[in-house]
């Protein structure tokens, strides 16, 4: 990790850490399938699925790729790259939490006849401003129900 | 993929077109691939007049004998562009339903990107001052970019601005706004680096009778196809219609379709004497010194054709780049590599 | 020597292969928000262990860590000047990466023997993009590191002083492989 003055700006490797890594990796493999086994409430598996996957990548960016004592500009174009990847979640987040999801496709149970369905069925395929109506009414239940 | 495999990443679930069921499965999103091509194409159409911009800003210095005006804010204006490009991308998606707040977002970003943009004209324009211009073809291009860019920039505020782009979403003015910037603007810089530069990749100078036909038949009919199509755009005549004059407010606009087309049959012929000019020119141009636009740069300072190497020896800079017209020295230039 | 004559203080095969690297994160990126997207619009989607075959993608992310553990060893050979350590060491990451792609051709074969492909559903599409994606990127990593072990039985290119600094910009481009599976395996097959 640690720059020598090998004339050489490669970083000196660290056989011990990297085999103590690699421990690590593998434990954090059967942890991550152990727990996805386990059926626990979605954002709670969501969550702990990418900390372990969140971790483990920080290991290998770390020590493998030697991100750790690694020259500062490399980590600025990092940070950038980051920072550019995450604006793309914006507009992902006004669609869940700002916006009527217009696009949002009518849930497959209200399509069919039979039921307090119909009804909703009649307006999805009738104008474009009730089908908005229909397809935000269905979606809280859709998503109840797709879980 | 969608096509190609059936895989039904954009297409929604139960879509029927032109009377048939969709071969896939559903249950994907338009709007996914509104987002995914924007965010890859705004900064692309950066990438489009960034260096255009670059190719100006030398060819002005150049042909003023004096410095840029403004060089420093010209450099931070056009990092600003960049880094600014990359969050304006849903200006192009007001209309796609997104929420009234995000627009506000993609608009406040949209006006603050203008502030560069304008900069960096304002400084070119302002760098024509006091200079002692030199009227040749480099130069004619350059200053041709500088209004007609204006106007493309400018016809992009009303698109850019929520409120009226909802009118004017998916009209002609669209098409006028973008060739405008692309057309008028990046391709005209573009020819004016060639002729900038040809001497100094072949040797020769290109033919200047051919060059100036070349440059008023280009510019006026790029004005010719573009111009009509933004009060086409301002009257409500839309995009990709397959009959225009079905909708009955395009009917008093057709008129400038014929315009437009001429001008665009009239754009291709006059390509032909550049190119002819192009090509004669790299084998019987005439001849020509290694600076012949008494440039102080350091590409001038190596032969013209440039051999393999580019430099006999690696050239020692003395000075900044643009050190034209000081005060005090015999020559109105004063290359980078030459000693104090 | 290597001693980086950059303004950057790195050099500039380094920056190169990170400036890279950094597109390539965002071209992940953008399939891992769609996923995102898709996932989230749906009003259904299936839990990899119905429909996927996680016992043995546990397998391949088991062989995949390992190759990014014997390529860097082989690069702490390389930095000793081990030539036969060196290509031990890069012998065996092909061999678990080919170990990879077998295993990934077992996964795709059964899917395809029972008809399922990328029309099936938006979970099959974005599953055999990304997963598809990934595996060309593999195949790349194998065709770059297969030539590294090639130049290493030439003389001229094992003694040349930039070859330590080929190495290390191989073992980056697997290592980014490597953390692109680390989040694929849980995002498609466990969550």
């Amino acid at each position: 990790m640690a720059k020598n003055n090998n004339n050489h700006d490669e970083h000196r490797p660290n056989v011990g850490l990297y085999l103590k890594v690699f421990g690590a990796l593998m434990v954090l493999t059967v942890v991550t399938v152990a727990i996805s086994k386990v059926h626990l409430s979605r954002p709670l598996a969501i969550g702990l699925g990418l900390t372990v996957a969140s971790v483990k990548a920080a290991l290998v960016c770390a020590i493998f790729m030697h991100l750790w004592g690694e020259n500062k500009v490399i980590h600025k174009a990092l940070w950038i790259t980051v920072a550019c990847g995450a604006i793309m979640l914006l507009p992902l987040i006004d669609c869940l939490l700002v916006a009527q999801r217009i696009t949002a496709p009518v849930s497959v149970a209200e399509q069919h006849p039979g039921g307090h369905g119909e009804a909703h069925a009649a307006e999805a395929h009738a104008t474009e401003p009730v089908k908005v109506e229909a397809a935000a009414k269905s979606k809280p239940a859709a998503k109840k129900g797709g879980h | 993929m969608d096509r190609v495999f059936h895989t039904s990443f954009y297409m929604p679930k139960d879509i029927v077109i032109l009377g048939q069921a969709y071969a896939g499965s559903g249950g994907g999103q338009p709007l996914l691939w509104q987002h995914l091509f924007w965010f890859l194409a705004h900064p692309e159409v950066y990438v489009l007049v960034l260096p255009p911009m670059g190719i100006v800003a030398e060819i002005i210095a150049n042909n003023t004998r004096k410095p840029l005006h403004g060089y420093k804010t010209l450099v931070y204006s056009m990092m600003g562009i960049g880094i600014m490009s990359f969050v304006v991308w849903a200006h192009h998606m007001f209309i796609s339903g997104m929420s009234a707040a995000l627009g506000n977002f993609f608009l406040v970003t949209t006006m603050i990107i203008s502030v560069p943009s304008v900069a960096i004209l304002t400084c070119l324009i302002f760098s024509l001052k006091g200079g002692s211009i030199r009227y040749n073809l480099p130069m004619a291009y350059a200053l041709a970019f500088l209004p007609l860019f204006g106007i493309g920039g400018l016809t992009g505020l009303p698109l850019g601005l929520t409120v009226t782009d909802i009118y004017l979403h998916d009209t002609y003015y669209v098409i006028g706004h973008f060739h405008f910037v692309v057309v008028t603007g990046s391709i005209i810089a573009l020819f004016a680096g060639v002729y900038h530069w040809f001497p100094k990749w072949y040797g020769r100078k290109m033919n200047d009778t051919l060059g100036w036909i070349h440059f008023w038949g280009t510019v006026t009919t790029m004005c010719g196809i573009f111009g009509p199509m933004l009060f086409m755009g301002l009257a409500g005549a839309s995009r990709r219609l397959y009959d225009p004059t079905a909708q009955f407010h395009n009917l008093p606009v057709q008129g400038w379709n014929v315009v437009s087309t001429y001008s665009a049959y009239a754009l291709a012929l006059f390509q032909l004497p550049f190119v002819y000019n192009f090509f004669h020119s790299m084998w019987r141009g005439e001849k020509t010194v290694e600076n012949p636009w008494q440039a102080t740069t350091l590409e001038w300072a190596c032969p013209s054709p440039p051999p393999h190497g580019n430099f006999e020896k690696t050239p020692t800079v003395h000075r900044g780049p643009y050190e034209y017209s000081v005060p005090g020295r015999k020559n109105d230039f004063w290359m980078q590599t030459e000693p104090s | 020597m290597n001693n980086p004559d950059t303004h950057s203080g790195v050099t500039n095969a380094k920056l190169g292969v990170w400036l890279f690297l950094a597109s390539e994160i965002m071209l992940f990126a953008t399939l891992f928000t769609s996923y995102i997207v898709l996932r989230m619009g749906s009003t259904s989607w299936p839990w990899g262990w119905d429909v996927l075959n996680v016992p043995l993608a546990t397998l391949n992310t088991v062989i995949l860590i390992s190759s990014s553990v014997t390529i860097v060893m082989a690069y702490a050979r390389a930095y000793d000047k081990d030539k036969g350590g060196f290509q031990k060491w890069m012998a065996a990451t092909l061999l678990l990466s080919l170990g990879f792609l077998v295993v990934k051709g077992f996964e795709y074969g059964h899917e395809f023997a029972l008809g399922i492909g990328p029309h099936t559903s938006v979970f099959y599409a974005i599953y055999f993009t990304m997963t598809g994606l990934h595996g060309i990127h593999i195949l790349g990593g194998i065709a770059v590191n297969g030539g590294l072990l090639w130049m290493s039985t030439v003389d001229e290119h094992w003694n040349n002083h930039l070859f330590l600094g080929r190495v290390e910009g191989a073992g980056l481009y697997w290592h980014f492989v490597d953390v692109v599976w680390i989040f694929l395996f849980p995002a498609l097959y466990l969550l």
